[in-house]
This record gives structure tokens, C-alpha cells and sequence, in this order.
């Protein structure tokens, strides 16, 4: 059994989700794996897509700090029309813009991006 | 339509297929994966689905595993969490062998965890060397390898 993963494995880029039943303990183990891999070569961006987010407390977030992200302004889709008349939604923005605007940098260097407090400030 | 929803599909769909980021992504998501489009789960690399050792939460996470493949997430694979004894072990393994779903971990029931979660810190500060962390740091090498075999 390894002690370290960041020194045993070359680590591959990994994009995972992470879901299951409310109250599986499945934030605890997205935040610690979070935390976990934070401490070898690549950088970690969490995502909290959740409706009840909670992933700031399990990174080690402060209260304080965590009260202060803000989720994303729905300006950042804009409206667009094709020559057929169509219209459609499209994200506009850059999203590394947006990931330093709108994220907050925890212990270890994680970086989170609360999605779930979208559209508390209107009607959904 | 729901413009919240949109946004947050929107950005995810964004942030998981840029190819020229090597940041690991974790993205904590409810059962329904609702904010995950076809064209974004072509992206996730894995989708691990937390199970819990009773038959709700079982059933859920094999809903989840189904969704994520109808989604193009071709890497599915299971967590077993808060497994106290012998008998979680063969429910949840009996389970997954009965619906083909590919159990990878298991972090065991951790009382010490539910102390620390109480107050709100982070288990890996206040907790690093309980076993409920140290399964988590297993797992975290688990994942790490392209192809997680049972």
C-alpha cells in the first residue's frame, strides 16, 4: 500500500465526478481526494456542482472565506441567433477568466468553483 | 428553460473538455448528474459512484452508473463508504456483482470522521491518520493509474 501518491505513481490528468445517494459521505471523499492529490505535480480545481454545497468545509475552507463565493452571474451565457432564426444559449466567457474571478483557493492549493449557489439571487 | 442550469452546464462543458489544461479536475455532483451534458461526460475521464451499504443507497449509485454511461462516461467504478463488518462487505459486493458495476474502494465506517465533520473541518487536517482518510489516500493512488482493475 502506497504512503505517497504524489511520489509512487505518475500521475495521469484526471477528470472525475464524483456521485451518489445525499449522505453517502461522497463530498467528504471528493474534498479529501481534492486535498490529496493537491499535493503532487498538478494543479486541482474542485468543482461543488452540488444543490446543498458543502465542499469548502470538507477542503478546509474557513467559514468566512466560503460565505464569500459567489456562483456564476448567468450573463455568462449569451443568447445567439443563427441565420435560420434559431436562437441558442452559448457559454461566452473564457473559462480561466472565470475560474480566477469566481474561485476561491483553499489549503493545499485546491482551487473551488461553487456551481450550486447559481440563481439564489432570481427566479430559476 | 432554467438560466442557472444553463450557466452551470455551460461553464462545466467548458472547463472539463479543454484539452490544454493538465489540472486534475474533481467535480462533487448530485445523483441525477443533471449538469452534465452528452458532449461534457464525453470528457470525464471516471465517474465514481459512492455507495453506502443499504439498498437505497445502492440502488442510487447504480442508477448513477447507468446515467453516466448513457452520458459517454465509459469508466464507471464503485466506492464502497462507511463499511463497518464482514456483512457490508458481501452486501455491497454481492450487489455490485449482480448489476456489473466495478467496486475499486472501500473506506470504512469511521467514527472519528463523524466528530471531525461535526465541527465542519476538513478530515485530512484534523483527521489525517484516521482510517477513514487513509482509505481515501489509497483510493487517490487507485485512481491515479490509467486503468483501475479490480
Amino acid at each position: 500500500m502506497s504512503r505517497s501518491v504524489a511520489s509512487t505513481y505518475p500521475l495521469i490528468r484526471m477528470r472525475i465526478a464524483i456521485a451518489g445517494k445525499g449522505g453517502t459521505g461522497k463530498t467528504t471523499i471528493a474534498g479529501t481526494l481534492a486535498r490529496v492529490l493537491a499535493r503532487g505535480s498538478r494543479e486541482v480545481l474542485a468543482i461543488d456542482a452540488d444543490s446543498n454545497p458543502n465542499l469548502a468545509s470538507v477542503l478546509g475552507i474557513p467559514p468566512s472565506k466560503a460565505q464569500e463565493i459567489v456562483g456564476l452571474p448567468r450573463s455568462l451565457m449569451q443568447r445567439i441567433t443563427s441565420e435560420d432564426g434559431t436562437t441558442k444559449a452559448v457559454f461566452s466567457a473564457d473559462p480561466e477568466d472565470v475560474l480566477r474571478k469566481f474561485g476561491v483557493v483553499g489549503p493545499d492549493g485546491v482551487r473551488l468553483m461553487v456551481m450550486g449557489k447559481v440563481g439564489h439571487g432570481g427566479a430559476g | 428553460m432554467c438560466g442557472a442550469h444553463a450557466t452551470v452546464r455551460g461553464f462545466l462543458g467548458e472547463i472539463v473538455a479543454r484539452a490544454e489544461s493538465d489540472r486534475h479536475i474533481i467535480v462533487d455532483m448530485e445523483a441525477g448528474l443533471e449538469h452534465l451534458s452528452r458532449g461534457t461526460g464525453r470528457h470525464v475521464s471516471r465517474l465514481v459512484a459512492v455507495l453506502e451499504p443499504y439498498y437505497r443507497s445502492m440502488e442510487t449509485a447504480r442508477n448513477v452508473a447507468t446515467l453516466a454511461s448513457e452520458l459517454g462516461i465509459s469508466d464507471v467504478v464503485v466506492v464502497a463508504n462507511k463499511v463497518r463488518d464482514e456483512g457490508d462487505r458481501t452486501a455491497i459486493a454481492d450487489f455490485c456483482r449482480a448489476h456489473a458495476m466495478q467496486l475499486v474502494s472501500e473506506v470504512p465506517f469511521d467514527s472519528g470522521l463523524a466528530v471531525v465533520e461535526r465541527s465542519g473541518g476538513a478530515p485530512i487536517d484534523a483527521a489525517p491518520g484516521s482510517p477513514a482518510v487513509q482509505a481515501v489516500i489509497a483510493l487517490a493512488s487507485r485512481l491515479s493509474q490509467p486503468a483501475v482493475t479490480a
